[in-house]
């Protein structure tokens, strides 16, 4: 029997959580990919790396460093943040984060001022008020052994597998929503992580150091590697839902049926996808064009972005029970627009205090003998 | 927006009174989501609601009793009769179905395992509740409920639930949207009970009862009777009317959805 169903007065339901978590799921996964390109020149001291790992490391502190302001922020009992300390829940992954994230952050943060800390040294011995800051932060002329910094990032690389982990998981396990509801959802946060966070490192590489040549190769490198990988798993997401392999991804794609906006939506993630892998295959076969990665950078960083407010925000308006698709405007205040730019605010002040007091851009073992 | 952070500062004082702190006793044995042991309420007891809509006129008492009742925020709701006007395509006519909605109070939750905090919780009897003090908003819950049956209430700032009218239970009353029902047709009982009103339903109507959303694995535990299963799950209608309001939750009128 054919029919045709008016749903006759159709109650909205509001947007649960707010541009706020965009901003924490991108700058937490700028945060742990930007690690682990810091991992080859910091950690195994390949000189090659050296100067992505001095960019990336800049990555990856501010990053981590505001990302939590923005999770923060996205509880509508902010002052409540303690509740997560006082009634620990093993089974719930919000819970397992809390408790890893302060830990992943402190062991950042030690892992960067071990790296920074020999040319904070020098610059301590100088005259002025940054010198004497310095002096406070280094906390003595005193040598800190290798294997200080070797344990500290051995030990941000294992929590930022957690880190992986549990964002991923978080929203993967919600079967309430099918478009979430997939186990390639955690590995397509971190792929795009590694998209953006090279991304950034491109930026930062022309705007703040010499636009080193090697920085862009083998950032490009990595959005190529990534892009490639992240493709591989659209295509497999893609055909777990049409050939019916996934029920919840068949549901998934039965909750977007007909609507031009989400086909709208597809179609550009297609068409950026692949121009940012052609950009970057053309960047680095032409010598002259390898100056002008920021622009795959710029790319980079807005697939990320984007790929995150694809994710959280607008499938929250297709509606679990009723019929159409709600409506997300975004609020000019700061549970919208003002958190976003304020959150980007933020991670820029970060950003430039550290860029004020440590001489990042030096050769890490300056100052150490 | 305003309003939330008003109300937010409004709460700073409140914040720290009521947090219970739930004794480590209760940290089981449950693996990461799965359902943590219950806690509270009658442990003889299992409540659940039996929805006859052979029995509903959608004339909305529930709604409003419910609203009036538990004070939930303009726009939001613990209950709410779904309309749906439905047209033959071959003969052109035209029959109206009601589908009230509210809280399942599953089996299997899938909003309990999820709060960080274990400010929401099921009780022994069955009832899914929320803590307000405990509640951090991290809305997660509201995410993981494929009923749309949970919310984020601006006053409280904390996650807002029907709750089977658990404070007029315990004391002998029926859920507000069950005592104003017109038709009769919310039955609200102990399923421990074979002599309840709900359990000699289910027992009679056994094979004709069905539950929305069978597939997300949460066996609910209200029941509809006289339920057409194309409307179990998300139904393939369209929207007619638009419930619109301004930020202030103030009504700004109707709008058709155009399409």
């Amino acid at each position: 029997m054919s029919s045709a169903v008016i749903e006759v007065l159709a109650p909205r339901y509001g947007i649960a959580w707010y541009p706020w978590a965009v901003q924490y799921f991108f700058l937490i996964a700028v945060s742990y990919s930007a690690l682990l390109l810091t991992v080859p020149g910091l950690l195994l001291g390949k000189k090659d790396f050296q100067p992505l790992a001095r960019v990336a490391l800049l990555v990856t502190v501010s990053c981590t460093l505001v990302g939590p302001v923005a999770l923060l922020a996205d509880l509508h009992q902010p002052l409540r943040f303690w509740h997560f300390y006082a009634n620990l829940t093993p089974w719930s992954w919000m819970s397992i984060g809390s408790l890893l994230l302060p830990v992943y952050l402190l062991l950042v943060v030690v892992y960067a001022w071990l790296a920074w800390r020999p040319a904070m040294q020098e610059q301590a011995r100088g005259d002025g008020w940054i010198a004497r800051i310095s002096g406070w932060i280094t906390l003595g002329q005193w040598h800190s052994p290798r294997w200080m910094q070797v344990l500290s990032g051995l030990g941000a690389l294992a929590m930022s597998v957690g880190i992986m982990v549990y964002t991923g998981a978080e929203v993967a396990i919600v079967k309430a929503r099918p478009l979430w509801d997939t186990h390639w959802l955690p590995v397509m946060f971190v792929l795009t992580g590694l998209v953006a966070a090279a991304g950034l490192v491109l930026l930062i590489n022309r705007l703040m150091t010499g636009n080193n040549e090697d920085v862009n190769r083998q950032s490009l490198k990595v959005i190529f590697v990534s892009m490639i990988l992240s493709a591989l798993v659209a295509a497999l997401w893609v055909s777990e839902g049409i050939t019916g392999f996934s029920p919840s991804v068949e549901q998934a794609f039965a909750s977007l049926q007909r609507n031009p906006e989400w086909r709208a939506v597809a179609l550009y993630g297609l068409l950026v996808g692949v121009a940012l892998t052609l950009i970057t295959i053309a960047m680095l076969r032409r010598a002259g064009w390898l100056a002008r990665s920021w622009i795959a950078g710029l790319l980079a960083v807005h697939i990320g972005w984007t790929f995150r407010w694809m994710v959280l925000m607008e499938v929250q308006t297709v509606a679990k029970n009723t019929a159409g698709y709600y409506q997300y405007a975004i609020e000019a205040g700061s549970s919208g627009l003002l958190g976003i730019i304020g959150t980007f605010g933020l991670w820029l002040a970060a950003l430039l205090i550290i860029d004020i007091l440590v001489p990042w851009k030096k050769s890490f073992q300056a100052g150490a003998h | 927006m305003d309003k939330i952070r008003r109300a937010l500062l409004g709460q700073i004082a409140k914040l720290t009174a009521g947090a219970a702190l739930v004794p480590l006793s209760s940290v089981a044995s449950a693996g990461i989501n799965d359902q943590p042991p219950r806690r509270e309420g009658d442990p003889d007891k299992r409540y659940a609601m039996l929805i006859d809509l052979r029995a509903c006129i959608g004339c909305q008492a529930c709604t409003v009793s419910c609203h009036i009742e538990n004070e939930a925020p303009l726009g939001n709701f613990r209950t709410i009769v779904s309309q749906y006007e439905v047209e033959h395509e071959e003969t052109g006519d035209v029959a109206t179905f009601m589908l009230p909605r509210l809280c399942n109070h599953c089996e299997n939750p899938p909003c309990v395992p999820v709060c960080p905090v274990q400010a929401t919780f099921q009780r022994q009897d069955g009832i899914v509740v929320v803590d307000n003090d405990a509640c951090v908003g991290c809305a997660y819950c509201v995410q993981a409920c494929p009923y749309d049956a949970r919310f984020i209430n601006e006053h409280t700032q904390t996650a807002d639930k029907c709750t089977f009218c658990a404070h007029r239970l315990d004391v002998g009353l029926l859920p507000a949207c069950v005592e104003s029902c017109v038709g009769g047709a919310r039955i609200i009982g102990d399923l421990r009970d074979p002599e309840s009103q709900i359990s000699r339903m289910i027992k009679e109507h056994y094979n004709e009862l069905m539950v929305l959303k069978p597939e997300m694995g949460t066996s609910p535990h209200v029941f509809y009777l006289g339920m057409d299963e194309r409307f179990v799950s998300r139904p393939d209608a369209k929207p007619a009317i638009w419930d619109v309001r301004d930020q202030q939750g103030e009504e700004v009128g109707y709008e058709f959805s155009g399409h």
